[in-house]
């Protein structure tokens, strides 16, 4: 532990992007105090921050701060992910924020700071380096969930997940405590020496109920079943442009914290019991978010019930837990990213004053209305669905073929049979858009030009890695790689 | 000249490719075109759909029928070479024969739209776009994943088809579609996935290529046990028989093909349906032909069934174009039966009777589409005696409906034909049943014929119907032709597709099929 008396400055560079959003966020806070005529520069200063941060992210792999962070290709993906929800969710989030009089700088200083601590867990080698990401990450998206604090519906949101989101912690430190009481240590590099080492814990009892208390507290970041009770609640009261990130980076860098723990902890690939333990958690997630989802009519509830499903999808490459799987989890990370943030800022864009439900049938007509909102939405759901030729339909390939190449072939059937069920409500969503006539007026916002920018982004990302994937996987796999190289 | 700059080949693209892209092309075009300018709309569809014809005519007559295997106009390049899926395209006769029929038809179909009263022409006229890029493309990938995407691709266009511009219970209908084609082709990708999996650990290869599958599976390296084997026909098999349809997993067909706009029910029953049988013969079977062989009299009597039962419910509808739905039930499970049978003479017979029923039951639809176009209602109580009225429609109405029910000249005799005489030769029990499908088809054809156009003329609003107008004529006039031309002189078709119908046999010979 003396290592982090001598933090040497590329110890610093390491975590450089880190350095740069939270004083970026504190600036941000500042001007809002003593500055208000900037408010309206503060979507621009934020995405400078983000791009300035992107910039700085790109150093050498290694190991810092005497092993306790660690950068590597990996970290380098989830920091592209936490960053780029980041700006899509203040790209899509200004102009709706502005029109409620609530675009004030904590906003794009909570979310900077979340994104920070996406960042740091995912640098971590150590569980507390994790730990201290993780609520990081969490703290300010309690605060976020809480946005429209005039709202019941967002208050509700806030607490639920503030309260559910403590409990998780504490479940996860549980699980630090026992690891470190039976191993005597927290660092992810020397339990992986002590698993590879001569007397391997493999059904060692502690190290098990340690790490399925760690397990627990991811999935619950994940909202895997059972432990997603909190996302609809929490989906539906939150204000939507952070929905976009809540939706995405917190569970991309979850995931890849639970890749590096399972590997430290199996590094000969997960056996009894990770591999049945997370195909049951895949399996349940798969049926229950796409069963539950058919019933929704309010559309962030949906889409929550249909994250809870999509992370089911995740979790089967987590349960096969191959190179190709791990490349293919991330594929499909960054796919979700794309293709959840398509239909979370039209949401946005529909949205005024965070009091309108925004259920199925406000979307009526809105193919008449306004196309581009509607095609980019219609483009998420085919996405979102899985199929051809959208990046949804590509990650989707990789993890059901690593699964089926593992043996996993009843993964990879409850997988296609979860994606023909999701038919029903993502369809829905296109049918109502398209073909059915409008109930009421509700009105829409078009002259959002940061909006317009992040849909075409969008739009083209969802095409893009559809159609020509290769980029995108080669990274993934680079990624993947670095898993198994320390 | 001419021809390169059709080609593209200024562009670096290859003929196929060119033949993929022109379509989507136009509907890129279409989305950059105001709502307002109908004339510039309309122009710009008909001349890429036109133009995908003629480059599509330019490869049947660049094709050489002798090219072995599917090694004609062959792409391949990487395309996730992580994976080995390949962006490998590459056609033999079978597909030159459904390409042509595939861009005829979506041409005629715009061509009749024009003259149509449509709402939201762009988004119609993109939509029918897209499905063609879909459907030619799922012609010539050979690579397993590629024929996936396009297979796919084909779903959400026709889903907006039926529900955007369908009748009263078009929801139900596109909903009912696409639930059901993709149950099938799901599993089917649980099936391509594995199978790639075998391939790689028997040959080391990783491939998704046909060829290289096909391959394997001659020499045997494959290996499989039977019970996967069967799995996995079952598997492919499923996804190309909800397509067909095969009874009984026909039900989705009726309530499309009624709640879909004409256009839609001509490009379903003309190519979609044509695109399951082409997957029988180029999946399903090449790849697993021993499960082919083994469930051969169970796929043959659901086909028996299919003839049988299809013909029947046809006779007993009400509705126009019911009748021909279920008409088409029948005729492709006779389809079915002359590839199972798989004699030469069967299985050429099928071939031909799936180009040939793509033109009848095309232009049946086209033509109970002018009616209704007019009249607003497809009920046969609804007509009656209005062949002097419309001379013109009843005229061609007749040609189609004769052709469908098989008469000697036009080109559905020459199909049914073949199937009933090649699967005489395996089974006469098969044939009879088989032939109970033509006699019936004669007689509910007929019976339509003779209640919508012959009889009295007691319908007061039927007194101011008009006949076809220029792009209606336009749109049925080159298929007219076709069943006409086709069903004297056949000889050209059987030419182009006789290579194919050798590989197919073949593979069956060699399992131990007579």
């Amino acid at each position: 532990m003396t290592g982090f008396l001598h933090v040497t400055a590329r110890d610093l560079a390491a975590v450089a992007p880190e350095i740069v959003l939270s004083l970026a966020g504190i600036l941000l806070i500042l001007l809002d105090a003593f500055a208000r005529p900037t408010r309206t520069s503060f979507p621009y200063l934020s995405l400078a921050a983000l791009a300035l941060a992107n910039v700085v992210g790109a150093v050498a792999p290694g190991t810092w701060f005497a092993g306790a962070v660690e950068t590597s290709a990996l970290t380098r993906f989830v920091e592209m992910i936490a960053l780029g929800g980041a700006a899509l969710a203040i790209l899509g989030g200004g102009a709706a924020l502005s029109r409620d009089g609530k675009n004030l700088g904590e906003f794009y200083a909570l979310l900077l700071w979340s994104a920070t601590g996406a960042m740091l867990m995912a640098k971590g080698t150590d569980l507390l380096v994790i730990f201290i990401g993780l609520e990081l990450m969490s703290i300010p998206l309690y605060v976020l969930a809480a946005w429209y604090r005039e709202i019941p519906a967002s208050t509700e949101a806030g607490m639920k997940y503030f309260l559910m989101g403590a409990f998780s912690s504490a479940i996860l430190l549980y699980g630090v405590a026992t690891l470190y009481g039976r191993t005597g240590t927290t660092s992810l590099t020397r339990l992986l020496g002590l698993a590879s080492g001569p007397s391997p814990f493999a059904f060692d009892p502690l190290v098990t109920v340690g790490t399925v208390a760690i397990l627990a507290a991811l999935s619950f970041k994940l909202a895997l079943v059972p432990f997603h009770s909190w996302a609809p609640d929490v989906y539906q009261g939150m204000t939507t442009p952070a929905v976009t990130f809540l939706s995405t980076v917190p569970k991309a860098a979850a995931a890849v914290v639970l890749v590096r723990l399972l590997h430290a902890i199996a590094p000969a690939g997960p056996g009894e019991p990770w591999r049945p333990l997370l195909s049951i958690l895949a399996v349940v997630s798969i049926l229950f978010g796409n069963i539950v989802a058919l019933s929704q009519r309010d559309l962030k509830r949906m889409l929550a019930y249909s994250g809870i499903a999509q992370m089911g999808y995740l979790a089967i490459a987590l349960a096969t837990f191959s190179r190709d799987a791990l490349e293919g989890a991330l594929v499909f990370l960054a796919g979700y990213l794309v293709t959840n943030a398509a239909a979370f800022l039209t949401v946005a864009a529909l949205s005024s004053g965070e009091t309108e439900p925004k259920t199925l049938a406000d979307l009526a007509g809105l193919g008449r209305r306004n196309g581009a909102a509607a095609a980019l939405l219609t483009l998420s759901m085919i996405s979102l669905t899985g199929l051809p030729p959208t990046v949804g339909f590509i990650g989707k390939l990789l993890v059901f073929r690593s699964a089926i190449d593992a043996g996993l072939v009843f993964l990879a059937l409850v997988g296609v049979f979860g994606s023909l069920v999701s038919v029903g409500y993502y369809l829905r969503v296109v049918y109502v858009l398209w073909m059915k006539e409008p109930t009421r007026e509700v009105p829409l916002h078009e002259d959002d030009v940061m909006a317009g920018a992040a849909w075409l982004l969008l739009a083209a990302g969802i095409l893009v890695f559809g159609l020509f994937p290769r980029g995108l996987i080669d990274v993934a796999r680079a990624a993947a790689q670095a898993v198994g190289s320390r | 000249m001419m021809t390169s700059f059709l080609t593209l080949d200024w562009l670096g693209a290859d003929l196929l490719t060119t033949l993929l892209l022109l379509p989507s092309l136009g509907a890129l075009v279409l989305a950059f075109l105001p709502k307002e300018a109908k004339g510039a709309i309309l122009a710009v569809a008909v001349g890429f759909a036109g133009l995908t014809f003629a480059v599509s005519v330019l490869l049947g007559l660049r094709f050489d029928p002798a090219t072995p295997g599917l090694t004609a106009f062959r792409v391949s390049k990487p395309w996730v070479p992580r994976f080995g899926i390949r962006y490998e395209l590459g056609v033999d006769g079978l597909a030159v024969a459904l390409i042509l029929l595939t861009t005829l038809l979506t041409l005629c179909v715009l061509l009749v739209s024009c003259g149509q009263h449509l709402t939201r022409l762009k988004g119609y006229m993109a939509a029918f776009l897209i499905l063609e890029t879909g459907m030619l493309g799922s012609l010539v990938a050979l690579d397993a994943i590629l024929f996936y995407v396009f297979w796919e691709v084909m779903l959400v266009p026709m889903y907006f088809i039926i529900g955007i511009w369908g009748g009263k219970r078009r929801i139900y209908a596109a909903m009912k579609f696409f639930l059901f084609t993709m149950a099938g082709s799901l599993l089917m990708f649980v099936a391509i996935l594995f199978v790639a999996n075998v391939h790689l650990h028997r040959t080391g290869l990783q491939s998704f290529s046909l060829v290289d599958w096909t391959r394997a599976v001659a020499s045997g390296a494959w290996r499989l046990p039977s019970g996967t084997e069967a799995l996995l026909f079952w598997a492919f098999a499923l996804a190309f028989l909800v397509k067909v349809p095969l009874w009984p997993l026909h039900t989705w067909l009726p309530d499309a093909h009624v709640e879909a706009p004409t256009g839609g029910s001509v490009i379903l029953a003309g190519v979609l349906l044509k695109l399951g049988t082409y997957g029988l013969l180029r999946f399903a079977i090449p790849l697993f032909p021993g499960s082919a062989v083994r469930y051969t009299p169970v796929i043959a009597a659901l086909a028996l069934i299919g003839v049988v039962y299809g013909a029947w419910v046809a006779f007993a509808q009400k509705d126009m174009k019911k009748l021909v739905a279920y008409s088409s039930v029948s005729h492709l499970a006779l389809v079915v039966l002359g590839i199972f049978a798989g004699t030469a003479m069967a299985v050429s017979g099928a071939i031909v009777q799936m180009v040939g029923h793509g033109l009848t039951t095309g232009l049946l639809f086209l033509l109970v589409g002018v009616l209704y176009e007019r009249r607003h209602t497809r009920e046969m109580a609804d007509y009656g005696g209005i062949a002097a009225r419309v001379p013109v429609t009843t005229t061609l109405f007749l040609i189609s409906a004769l052709g469908s029910a098989g008469l000697p000249g036009l080109n559905g005799f020459v199909g049914e034909f073949l199937i009933l005489g090649g699967v005489f030769k395996v089974n006469v029990l098969w044939c009879a049943i088989g032939a109970t499908g033509m006699v019936l088809g004669a007689v509910y054809l007929l019976t339509l014929v003779q209640k919508v156009f012959w009889g009295p003329d007691l319908v007061p609003e039927n007194r101011t119907l008009t006949d076809m107008n220029g792009w209606e004529l336009a749109g049925s006039l080159p298929l007219i032709a076709l069943v006409v031309v086709l069903g004297v002189y056949p000889a050209p078709l059987l030419r182009l597709i006789g290579p194919s119908v050798d590989v197919v046999v073949q593979i069956l010979r060699v399992k131990g099929m007579p």
